[in-house]
């Protein structure tokens, strides 16, 4: 796995799905929805995907001493270490937000979703989208990009408008407050989105290896 | 010693059937896999790597399951689709870096000692060598891990006439020391060169697989003509004159 995973690194990777994880930095936005650097994350790793793709990764690889389904397990290696990486730097940059630059200006009366557990929380669900509709839909054909990124794509999208949403409604205002009164309601959040993330994640994976397996190359 | 055995390979798609294929490759020979276009040939190749799943049939390399043994098989074994079509902008040595890494006999020696044979630059990319150069580099990360068994397919499909001798003068090399080489072509001068055996295939049926002097002598026996290309017009020719006349 550590030869496949230098392989992804060093020949089938984009060098975007790095530097799209600048996108992180959104988390410091006020008067924006935030998550969307969560959903520029998955698309630098898309760049990934997609440039293994026209460089023919899929036949190199295969050929090489692996088992099919270690390919598909590098991917996913691979696509988690740059959403940890991200996730990261989004928590880094949640809890400066929530302690030092807590009382600035621009983000005392911010109306969109502060940085929190709870965004963290959301930045997983989203990761998880990806890993479910985009990734493990590119192992049904192992060409087919575009729909699965459409896919990915609305339910970003969705995750992000209800993020937004639910902490207007009466009752939920506990999801978007950074005062720290409900950090621990706002970890467990964050430690549920954590056992979602994994345990889709897994089971994406486990999918994954087993469509690829009866693909024709 | 049998290398390579196939039996009874079977692929069905929907306008083409592979039907119940078997040949056996023996150590240190040299087979010509022939057919025409879309005879199967690259199917068979494909089968016998688990590229494709085959609907029926077994492959045993050394004799090993293919399936069971996947990663110690692929140890002993190259393939070649023709020329590197694979990370076209890396340098050479950024994928010779990578590739070294799955290979427990990587052999760096025989690595340099094929690049200065075959005047390959591992500075520049895939991209920046002709059709040529490019399937010698396939050759040569094949070599560098000491592979016993040479799958190629049509390798010498695209290469002018010196190129194309030079890699035959290669194979035969390739023979001398033991190693086993499986190729399909429908260039069948280069068989005539260099083949020990012919293996044959017309609309995904096995025709002969046997040795070549024996397929020569037989059809020359048999009226089919007296080498592998009056021999393959004999069996496949279409009679396209009256069809486009009607």
């Amino acid at each position: 796995m550590k030869s496949l995973l230098i392989k992804e690194m060093r020949l089938a990777s984009s060098p975007l799905s790095y530097i799209f994880l600048v996108a992180a930095g959104m988390t410091l936005l006020p008067g924006y929805p935030i998550l969307v650097g969560a959903f520029f994350i998955c698309f630098g790793i898309f760049h990934s995907f997609q440039n293994a793709r026209e460089a023919n990764d899929t036949l190199y690889t295969v050929l090489l001493p692996v088992k099919k389904s270690d390919f598909v397990g590098a991917k996913y290696v691979f696509t988690c270490m740059i959403q940890t990486l991200g996730f990261t730097l989004c928590a880094a940059l949640t809890a400066v937000r929530m302690t030092a630059l807590s009382s600035s200006a621009p983000y005392v009366n911010n109306a969109m979703m502060n940085p929190s557990p709870v965004s963290l929380a959301f930045t997983l669900l989203i990761f998880a989208a990806f890993n479910v509709l985009f990734v493990g839909g590119y192992f049904k054909t192992a060409y087919k990009i575009g729909m699965p990124f459409l896919f990915f794509g609305i339910a970003a999208l969705l995750l992000i408008a209800a993020a937004e949403t639910l902490h207007h409604l009466p009752g939920l205002g506990f999801l978007n407050t950074t005062t720290g009164e409900r950090l621990g309601l706002q970890l467990g959040v964050l430690a549920a989105a954590a056992l979602v993330y994994a345990a889709v994640t897994a089971l994406a994976c486990r999918t994954a290896k087993k469509r690829f397996e009866r693909i024709d190359l | 010693m049998a290398v390579l055995e196939v039996q009874k390979l079977r692929k069905q798609y929907p306008s083409f059937l592979l039907d119940d294929v078997s040949f056996t490759l023996e150590e240190g020979r040299i087979m010509g896999f022939i057919g025409r276009n879309g005879a199967g040939k690259t199917t068979t190749l494909k089968s016998i790597l688990r590229l494709v799943h085959p609907d029926g049939g077994a492959v045993r390399i050394y004799g090993m399951d293919m399936q069971e043994h996947e990663r110690e098989i692929k140890q002993r074994l190259g393939y070649a689709g023709g020329a590197v079509d694979y990370y076209k902008r890396k340098k050479i040595k950024d994928i010779v870096y990578v590739t070294r890494s799955f290979y427990e006999n990587w052999d760096d020696n025989a690595y340099r000692k094929y690049m200065d044979a075959f005047s390959l630059d591992e500075n520049k990319t895939p991209q920046q060598l002709s059709e040529g150069m490019r399937v010698k580099f396939s050759l040569v990360l094949s070599l560098s891990h000491r592979a016993k068994l040479l799958i190629l397919d049509e390798p010498t499909s695209g290469l002018d006439p010196v190129s194309r001798a030079e890699l035959l003068e290669t194979f035969r090399f390739l023979k001398e020391k033991g190693v086993s080489i499986l190729f399909s072509t429908h260039i069948t001068t280069d068989l005539e060169n260099c083949a020990d055996d012919i293996t044959y295939i017309a609309k995904g049926k096995l025709i002969a697989s046997e040795s070549l002097d024996a397929f020569l002598a037989r059809s020359a026996a048999e009226g089919a003509g007296e080498n592998l290309e009056q021999i393959m017009v004999h069996y496949e020719k279409e009679t396209l004159y009256e069809k486009l006349a009607d």
